[in-house]
């Protein structure tokens, strides 16, 4: 039987966006656009949104264990932009389990992922369909 | 390449290619360049770890390429998609490092919401043998 992610809640994360971590995404994803690197219209440089995604996977969580034997896979993602994030900041990401599901044998979780600047500003929220598969034994 | 109004239904725009390259992976996700341990083991960026969970190979983050599809939106429709804009994907294959992938879209329909112009766009990411790996919608605002 697959672990339940509904026994342990998740424990918040908390991140700093430098202008470096920032360029190790742009490095990444191969995305030197000037909104990412300089001021812009509207305030300072973007966080990247692979950041900002990558950091708010639940696998980031303090808490999270994949305890040996189970790895999550995306199957799904629903993601709203509320507003944008800026470099210089701290972000605490928070997650909530919304359900879990069987479907062919296989065990699905959706986790919601709420992002948030230090000042309280909400950042993005989104919603992963994980398959959690189980480590093959031997 | 931006979205106006007068953008019809059927248009396509089409994002940059990406490849991904191993080193391109590792700093998406072996974790902070600076960790001790660097770069840290996942079903992304280690190939026995990933065969160890049942993987041909490793399976480059999804959220790699959505984050292809997520520049792709504000290209087409300005910063200000980052105070709205809303995506949904399923991810139907995987992803293996120094695949090449482009991001793709195309307007599947458009309607009056209020004073402006919403924008409903099928999008999805394609590998180097033109098979879809993302697939799913994105709206926006003009």
């Amino acid at each position: 039987m697959a672990q339940s992610s509904k026994q342990e809640p998740f424990e918040p994360f908390e991140f700093h966006v430098t202008p470096e971590f920032n360029e190790q995404y742009l490095f990444a994803a191969e995305d030197y656009h000037p909104r990412y690197l300089g001021e812009t219209d509207t305030g300072p440089p973007l966080v990247h949104p692979g950041l900002l995604l990558n950091q708010s996977n639940v696998t980031r969580s303090p808490s999270f264990s994949l305890r040996g034997w189970m790895a999550g896979i995306h199957a799904a993602e629903e993601v709203e932009f509320i507003n944008p994030a800026r470099v210089g900041k701290r972000f605490r990401v928070t997650w909530k389990v919304l359900e879990e599901y069987e479907k062919r044998g296989r065990h699905y979780t959706v986790i919601e992922a709420l992002v948030v600047e230090e000042d309280g500003l909400e950042i993005l929220r989104r919603r992963t369909h994980g398959l959690l598969v189980k480590k093959e034994e031997g | 390449m931006m979205i106006i109004k007068e953008t019809q239904v059927g248009t396509e725009f089409i994002g940059k290619s990406k490849r991904l390259a191993e080193s391109r992976v590792l700093a998406f996700s072996g974790g902070r360049l600076n960790a001790s341990g660097w770069p840290s083991k996942n079903i992304h960026t280690d190939l026995e770890f990933a065969k160890g969970y049942g993987l041909p190979t490793r399976s480059v983050s999804a959220t790699q390429y959505i984050a292809y599809l997520v520049d792709l939106m504000i290209d087409l429709f300005g910063e200000v998609w980052l105070t709205y804009g809303k995506i949904n994907l399923k991810f139907i294959a995987i992803v293996d490092v120094e695949d090449e992938l482009v991001s793709k879209a195309v307007v599947a329909s458009k309607k009056l919401k209020d004073s402006r112009t919403e924008f409903t766009l099928s999008i999805w990411c394609e590998n180097q043998r033109g098979d879809k790996v993302a697939i799913g919608t994105a709206t926006g605002l003009i």
